[in-house]
């Protein structure tokens, strides 16, 4: 279409008037739309032009002849109006009103009658090499927008300068033409506004304005005419369009069909693009040549082809049409051949370079080479993920510079710096300049080069920059897919960093722009605070995991499904709730394993490794390993085939062995590592325990939660406190306090060492016995602290050096008498045989500590 | 790189250790709570070599437990970036492989070993060259290029890919 207009050389009174005409063709070219104008020509020989400024009719009759000639050449350039004024362009408010008349009244009856005059001449095509004829044509653009005296508008340029105000001003109103929206048949839309044009010439009576084509728009046209009635009659005789159907475009909608939202194209060589439609919909492509005239670029793909479809295709066997897309793979040349696929070798006629041609498809190096329509590819926002990018990487192609080059190119979103960040300069004279950002302002950042010589600070346009890291930085990724991710840097690859996540422990390629320098540590990836990584979830299916890894709203959970990696990846709506239960439960050799506690796996697939018990359910556990770097670490046994270190290794000797039956009453008593000042601080304990009234004995005790909070929990009282108990729970490595009544203590039943109690509290009931033997003249509270302490310690001191090896029978002896008489006191179970009359004692003294409080005063009272 | 330096600490007794023996039970608590634990200041405590001097004990108000300001010497190991140290090989794969040198797991990525040890799947997954082979055990000499510093533990990124790092001590010739 001849739209352009040349530049023009015209002297008038507004010399830049021309220009600015010029330049907005040029934006209007890019904006891919159409307005069509069929201004009414004036037919009658006088007065061709109209020169609203000076004086209308100046033409004489001697020049009309030579003038329709070039008139006839130029006239289409004129019809063609490529200017969405309304919307997009400034013009000073000042003049709007005279425009107002003049548009019409003036312009439109003027116009008609040049239109007459013009009307047996056609054909009217154009010849570019026509000098005069742009200079006329010059003029009578500028008198046909002249005659709006709306000068100004073109002048404005794109508003640049104009304000809102002013932008307002230009808005359609209710004075100006209408706006109809008339139904076309689809894909004749831009024929229909040429066919309107032309009738417009053709027929002046035509009381139309303009028609236009949107390119956006399908089924419709608009018409620009003052009453319905104008557009009916210009729309008669035209088979695509429909008068039955006409719209009123509402005044405010009227500078929105005209206006143009999108950003100009800036589709150049090597831009990423998406294909937005097809086989390739959503796949990336690198832009290697635009053709602006018809709209249409070339681009390199990842071919999508199925090699063995295209053989039966061509060898014309009959094939089924596969329901999914073939995996992005490139093109091998010789696989090609093998399959009998006929490849045609042909020369690029512009650029020299070989292609492959197989079945009308362009290949070079094994990429497609495919011409699409702009309109099928978006061009916005791209930005390539790092996977996509590799796959456009030559093998062979892995250099540097080369990459990043082309990564460049890609990411078309200006980097955040923030002070203190290291920068490299990648353009401009001082190319691979390093420095310190010491203060950024929009576009330009102020730098401080590592340079001496060089003065303090640089200022360098964003542009030219890039943040620069080192290996060993530790960073954080701040956008893109990794968001959230922290970890080391171990590579930097021109603008591709390779970072070890502390998380994961994996290596992952982020853009340098991507990162920033940070100290943190996250375990988590995401800001979503409901489920973080490794914790121990719930899912739907009534089954449990642990997550391992967190991709933005991904989840990656270990399932609980014992001996197996079960890995699921799950969304936030398939978790149902984090489980926050800390239970404990028993290993083969029933050693109660709680989490935080190290166990070895004894059989099946992880046979060997051992790691901390992390978490707990059911009767399954999750360990971390950390040498093992599959799933995070982490792996899932039922925890009968685990064994607890430290614990109990053969359940069988539990029973005879009485050393055993010490040794794990002594781990359950106190669960402190052995360290040298360990059996002094026993035996304190010890002592401590035995030196207190008989309501403290259930101090050192293992004990069960069976209310509470903390219902279920185990652990060992460590001080006891009117009616509430603190407890040293044995899950978590704290101290909690709980009421008296919210507690059992017949833990030790289920404990492996059931027989310790008995010889525990056996041995203590001497010492009970000491206590409530001594003189009773010493005032009750005193006199069961240091005295009393003092003098019970002495005889069980001298045990205690013997402890390990004591013997079950003098401790038996000792404990008979006192004890026996204690518990026919209090607990009347005489005539019983010694050993199980202490038993029932301490099973009582376990069972009821207010009335063993009770008893020991009964017993001072009584003594 | 191995500190003895002198620390500080507010240890808090609970009243049954007191005593004749409670500055035994004082110094035992410290090793049982310090010895292990690692600062991203000091680095691992290792050991306690001596206390320097125990102040004076200050009874708090409803507990009964006691706050003793200890001074302490021990060493203290602290990887620095930029410090060559040896480490034995924990595991290999082929993103790099592990290694620990006493309590700090140093990563070294496989970007930075040098280009000519390559990576060799089965059994006993190596990186071998004609000097030697990088496997599980192998003793290397690396370089700590980053380090990390969490609560209770320092994790570290190394290299081998520099002039007299890398395999000092190979299992299998050995």
């Amino acid at each position: 279409m001849p739209r352009r207009r040349a530049n023009n050389t015209h002297e008038d009174d507004e010399p830049s008037h021309d220009d600015q005409v010029g330049d907005q063709y040029d934006g209007y070219e890019s904006n891919g739309g159409r307005h069509v104008s069929m201004k009414r020509k004036r037919r009658d020989g006088e007065g061709e032009e109209e020169e609203e400024e000076e004086e209308d009719d100046e033409y004489d009759n001697d020049e009309e002849e030579d003038y329709c000639r070039r008139k006839r050449r130029s006239s289409v350039r004129d019809f063609l109006d490529d200017i969405a004024a309304e919307a997009d362009s400034g013009e000073d408010e000042d003049d709007e009103d005279d425009a107002e008349d003049g548009f019409i009244d003036d312009d439109v009856t003027e116009l008609l009658k040049e239109n007459k005059g013009r009307m047996p001449r056609r054909p009217f095509l154009p010849t570019e090499d026509d000098q005069d004829d742009v200079e006329e044509m010059a003029r009578r653009i500028e008198e046909k927008y002249g005659s709006l005296s709306r000068p100004e508008q073109y002048d404005e340029g794109y508003g640049e300068e104009t304000t809102h105000v002013e932008q307002q001003a230009l808005l359609p109103s209710v004075r100006d033409p209408k706006l109809w929206l008339v139904k076309c048949e689809i894909g004749h839309e831009r024929e229909a506004a040429v066919c309107l044009m032309q009738k417009s010439i053709d027929r002046t009576e035509l009381q139309i304005s303009s028609a236009i084509a949107l390119d956006n728009l399908k089924n419709y046209i608009y018409i620009e005419a003052q009453k319905e009635a104008h557009v009916m009659e210009a729309c008669k005789g035209l088979r695509y369009l429909n008068p039955k159907k006409i719209m009123i475009v509402p005044l405010k909608e009227m500078a929105g069909v005209l206006s143009v939202k999108s950003k100009p194209v800036d589709i150049s060589k090597d831009t990423w693009i998406r294909m937005k439609i097809g086989t390739y919909k959503g796949d990336l492509a690198k832009v290697t040549d635009v053709d602006d005239m018809q709209q249409r670029v070339t681009v390199k793909l990842v071919p999508r082809i199925d090699l063995q479809e295209l053989a039966d295709k061509l060898a014309g066997v009959e094939f089924v049409k596969k329901a999914f897309v073939p995996p992005p793979r490139l093109i091998n040349i010789i696989e090609v051949r093998e399959k009998n696929i006929h490849v045609e070798r042909k020369r690029d006629p512009f650029t020299g370079e070989y292609f492959e041609k197989i079945a009308g498809m362009m290949f070079k190096d094994g990429f497609l080479y495919k011409s699409v329509s702009m309109k099928s590819i978006s061009y916005h926002n791209i930005q390539p993920s790092f996977d996509e990018l590799e796959r456009f990487l030559r093998p062979g192609e892995n250099g540097d510079g080369n990459f990043s080059n082309s990564l460049l190119s890609g990411d078309t979103k200006t980097e955040h710096f923030s002070k203190g960040d290291k920068v490299l300069v990648v353009s401009g004279d001082l190319k691979n300049m390093r420095g310190i950002v010491e203060k950024v302002e929009d576009e330009y950042a102020c730098i401080r080069p590592d340079i001496k010589d060089l003065p303090e600070t640089l200022t360098f346009n964003v542009k030219d920059l890039s943040k620069f890291f080192e290996t060993g930085d530790h960073v954080k990724v701040v956008s893109g897919t990794q968001e959230g991710a922290t970890g080391m840097v171990t590579k930097v690859e021109g603008r591709v960093l390779v970072i070890v996540s502390d998380a994961s422990m994996e290596e992952i390629r982020v853009f340098a722009h991507c990162v920033m320098k940070s100290s943190e540590v996250t375990s988590t990836n995401n800001g979503n605070k409901d489920y973080q990584l490794h914790d121990l979830v719930l899912l739907n299916d009534s089954s449990f995991g642990i997550i391992i890894r967190v991709d933005g709203k991904a989840y990656q959970v270990l399932k609980g499904t014992p001996e197996r990696a079960e890995i699921e990846v799950l969304m936030y709506r398939d978790i149902n709730s984090k489980i926050e239960k800390m239970g404990t439960t028993e290993d083969r050799f029933r050693n109660r394993i709680s989490v935080k506690d190290i166990a070895r796996i004894v059989e099946g697939p992880f046979k060997g490794k051992q790691g901390p018990v992390e978490h707990i359910y059911k009767q399954t556990v999750f360990i971390h390993d950390r040498k093992n770097i599959d799933h995070g670490g982490f792996f899932c046994v039922k925890a009968k085939s685990c064994t607890l270190l430290g614990g109990l290794y053969a359940r069988g000797d539990i029973r005879g062995g009485v050393m055993d039956s010490r040794v794990s009453s002594l781990r359950s008593l106190a669960c402190i590592p052995r360290s040298p000042g360990r059996p002094q601080i026993r035996r304190d304990e010890r002592r401590y325990q035995s030196g207190r009234r008989g309501h403290d004995s259930i101090v050192g005790t293992m004990v069960k939660i069976c209310k509470g909070h903390y219902k279920g929990s185990r652990g060992r009282v460590v001080d006891i406190k009117g009616q509430s108990v603190r407890i040293e729970l044995e899950s978590q490595m704290r101290i909690v306090t709980v009421g008296r009544s919210e507690i059992s203590d017949k833990v030790n039943v289920t404990t492996p060492g059931c027989d310790a109690p008995l010889y525990g509290l056996g041995s203590e009931t001497p010492m009970r016995v000491h206590d409530s033997m001594r003189e009773p003249g010493t005032p009750f509270h005193d006199g069961m602290r240091t005295p009393m302490r003092n003098w019970a310690w002495h005889p069980y001191a001298s045990i205690s050096p013997a402890r390990d090896s004591f013997s079950l029978a003098s401790q038996l002896e000792r404990a008979a008498s006192p004890a026996s008489g204690w518990a026919s006191r209090n607990c009347s179970a005489p005539g019983t045989p010694r050993e199980s009359r202490t038993h029932a004692n301490s099973a009582n003294i376990m069972r009821s500590p207010p009335l063993l409080v009770a008893s020991g005063m009964i017993l001072i009272a009584a003594t | 790189m191995f500190f003895h330096i002198v620390l500080e600490r507010n240890m808090q007794l609970h009243p049954r250790h007191f005593g004749r023996n409670l500055r035994e039970n004082l110094v035992s608590k410290l090793m049982k709570d310090v010895e292990g634990t690692c600062s991203g200041r000091h680095g691992f405590v290792v050991a306690i070599t001596g206390i320097e001097n125990v102040g004076k004990g200050l009874i708090r108000d409803g507990t009964g437990f006691v706050t003793f300001p200890v001074k302490y010497q021990c060493v203290v190991f602290r990887p620095f970036k930029g410090e060559v140290l040896e480490a034995v090989v924990t595991m290999v794969n082929k993103m790099g492989f592990f290694a620990e040198a006493g309590p700090v797991q140093i990563f070294v990525s496989n970007h930075l070993i040098p280009d000519d040890m390559e990576f060799q799947s089965g059994d006993m997954p190596n990186y071998t060259t004609s000097d030697g082979s990088i496997q599980k055990d192998s003793e290397v000499r690396l370089k700590i290029i980053g380090t990390r510093v969490d609560a209770t533990e320092i994790f570290c990124i190394g290299t081998i890919k520099d002039d007299f790092l890398g395999v000092i001590n190979d299992p299998t010739t050995a």
